[in-house]
């Protein structure tokens, strides 16, 4: 069999020119904001009307540590920026349990799935913890950069066709680490306008997360390369490109979020992910001002089949590991809270926890989501 | 023959944007200067103090805080900043040190000499002054004297009718730590005066009006100024202060004169 090692570049190059491009823009920003100047039409008009009212606009303020509900859900990534020198450490605790399978937007048997290869083995149920570490820095006026350190511990229990073995496989490592950068594009403000702020996203991801992972099976009990979904990482170098608003306003706060996730060409082992994207919209309230607040958010999430294959991965064994069922649609429901904790040594910390279910799925025979978590604790200085 | 031409076009623009850099003040002798002095009122009411209660850094900053913007007595103002717009060559600037009236003692350091060498030094959360005066294109240093953290946050006033806030820069003071800025009288072209403000602290706030030159005044507690070793020429005066708002005042000034110019505003 020869192996296909032909690397795409389709998006390698020119997100990685554009990436360093914007960087180097961003060491020398004199703008406090990318829009700064290019705006100013609207930012008179406005200031006009609000000066009727006897009101001041400002411009170009990002400050988002006032309130509780001034930082998004906590299941959601670069939807804030830092002032120039900022610090933000992270840490966040994400699981995710799967169970059943979806064929299209039905949920099917266990049985009925292992009719859709035919397979010998079908997944019952899968879990997902990832401690996710992260560290954001206010590089000047106008950039933030960040970095991202995933630890992720996957399960996936399994029986065969005949009900005679069940087995679970597992798989444990650093994923592929992250580094963002967010770039400040406009924000306005005025008290019966309320403040509205938005930001570029642009990350990439390094492959540093095992996409050959091994574990026992009763075929393999030496230890087999386990499917895509038990993955560490893409083994490709990924551009999350995006964009982020946010609003807020007295007690109540709202955003949107866009990120899509290109993959760039093909990893060592032949195949690659599905480029996706991923739509973020919520509101959130101050239920005590100062320390205390709830939010709700819609997220939607598509993502494509893989392209290409690995060898070493037996497609007709399970459905998981077959790379053309591997796309996907979900739409999630989650319901969130932030606290304000008091200063601590210098440092403002908050504390939070989101969790949800999906109230749409569309998979192509593949393990359903059944609720998704995430605590996490952000320490500003 | 026209690569030479075009060459040397190309060489005499380059050279004339390097050395087109404004018009920078310039310390001379003066020796025939006259004096300005005058009066700053207030008729009307000005309005209260506001309160706030501190909920960041209350061990430093106390737990309540007052911020008096407009500070009358007996219908006089303090604080209103009396400038002479237009004076290109004159006196060097002053070397002086302004201190807040408190709760906080933030302090605004003047070096003076050929550039205004301005400080800003952060005491008990607070700049300094409720007002002062800065330069654009001079450096200015930030000293945060303080054991928290303060997030400056500095924003133009500008607009048509002074009605907009734009942002010109941010910088977070940690504990005990200083920076310099620069602010570019580029971002600074449609500006009269910027706003010190702390992100996490809402009660400091302070406000710098543009000075060009050396020849500015801020009224005292009976609402007195004075300016002296003026050029003698044509001028225009202006009496400026944040909440009251701007007036102006054409002015002739003779070798060794001596001239009144008083201010009122309403509120």
């Amino acid at each position: 069999m020869i192996r296909e090692r032909k690397v795409d570049n389709r998006h390698f190059i020119p997100c990685l020119v554009l990436s360093i491009s914007m960087l180097a823009m961003g060491s020398q920003a004199a703008q406090a904001a990318l829009l700064d100047g290019m705006m100013d039409t609207v930012e008179e008009a406005l200031a006009e009307s609000l000066a009727e009212k006897n009101e001041r606009l400002t411009t170009g303020n990002f400050y988002t540590d006032s309130s509780p509900n001034a930082h998004g859900p906590i299941g959601m990534m670069g939807e804030h920026t830092h002032e120039a020198g900022e610090v933000m450490f992270s840490y966040r605790l994400m699981h995710m349990w799967m169970h059943g399978t979806r064929h299209g937007t039905t949920r099917i048997t266990n049985d009925e799935a292992l009719d859709l290869g035919p397979y010998g083995v079908v997944p019952e149920s899968m879990r997902m913890m990832m401690h996710m570490a992260g560290f954001m820095y206010g590089w000047n006026d106008t950039v933030t950069l960040s970095v991202m350190v995933p630890y992720i511990l996957k399960s996936m229990n399994h029986r065969n066709r005949r009900h005679t073995a069940k087995f679970t496989t597992r798989s444990e490592g650093v994923g592929d680490i992250q580094l963002g950068s967010l770039w400040r594009l406009w924000a306005v403000e005025a008290p019966s306008l309320g403040a509205h702020r938005f930001h570029l996203n642009l990350s990439i991801s390094v492959p540093t997360g095992n996409i050959q992972p091994t574990d026992s099976t009763p075929l393999r009990p030496d230890g087999q390369r386990l499917p895509y979904p038990m993955h560490l990482g893409s083994g490709t170098f990924d551009f999350y490109p995006g964009i982020t608003y946010g609003g807020e306003k007295g007690q109540v706060s709202w955003g949107f979020q866009a990120i899509g996730t290109l993959r760039a060409g093909k990893n060592a082992n032949g195949f690659s992910k599905g480029d996706a994207y991923q739509i973020n919209i919520h509101g959130a309230y101050a239920i005590v001002p100062h320390w205390l607040s709830g939010s709700v958010r819609l997220s939607w999430h598509d993502w494509k089949k893989y392209n290409g294959a690995d060898p070493d991965i037996n497609m007709r064994v399970v459905q998981t590991g077959v790379p053309a069922r591997l796309g996907g649609q979900r739409l999630d429901v989650l319901g969130g809270i932030n606290v304000l904790l008091p200063e601590i040594m210098g440092i403002e910390n908050r504390l939070a926890v989101e969790g949800g279910v999906p109230v749409y799925q569309y998979l192509d025979g593949q393990l359903e989501t059944d609720s998704v978590v995430t605590f996490g604790w952000q320490g500003l200085y | 023959m026209w690569r030479d031409t075009v060459a040397t076009g190309w060489f005499a623009i380059v050279m004339l944007a390097c050395t087109s850099t404004g018009s920078a003040y310039e310390v001379i002798e003066v020796r025939n200067g006259g004096t300005i002095t005058g009066s700053v009122a207030l008729t009307g009411t000005p309005p209260p103090p506001r309160q706030f209660t501190v909920r960041k850094g209350a061990e430093v900053c106390g737990t309540n805080r007052v911020l008096t913007k407009v500070e009358a007595h007996h219908g006089m103002v303090r604080g209103v900043i009396v400038a002479i717009e237009g004076v290109e060559q004159g006196k060097p600037f002053p070397t002086y040190q302004a201190k807040a009236k408190g709760p906080g003692h933030g302090e605004f350091h003047y070096t003076g000499g050929n550039t205004m060498n301005l400080g800003v030094h952060l005491k008990t959360c607070s700049f300094g002054p409720f007002t002062g005066v800065m330069m654009a294109d001079d450096i200015i240093r930030f000293v945060n004297h303080d054991s928290i953290k303060h997030i400056l946050h500095t924003y133009a006033l500008q607009g048509r009718n002074t009605k907009m806030l734009k942002t010109v820069h941010t910088r977070s003071l940690g504990a005990e730590s200083q920076t310099e800025k620069v602010f570019p009288a580029k971002r600074l072209r449609h500006a009269h005066a910027v706003a010190l403000t702390c992100d996490r602290h809402d009660f400091m706030e302070n406000w710098l009006y543009l000075a060009h030159n050396p020849y500015y005044a801020i009224s005292d507690e009976t609402g007195h100024f004075s300016i002296d070793r003026v050029p003698p020429g044509d001028y225009v005066i202006v009496a400026w202060h944040p909440v009251l708002g701007m007036q102006e005042q054409h002015v002739t000034i003779a070798s060794h004169g001596r001239l009144a110019a008083n201010f009122e505003f309403t509120k």
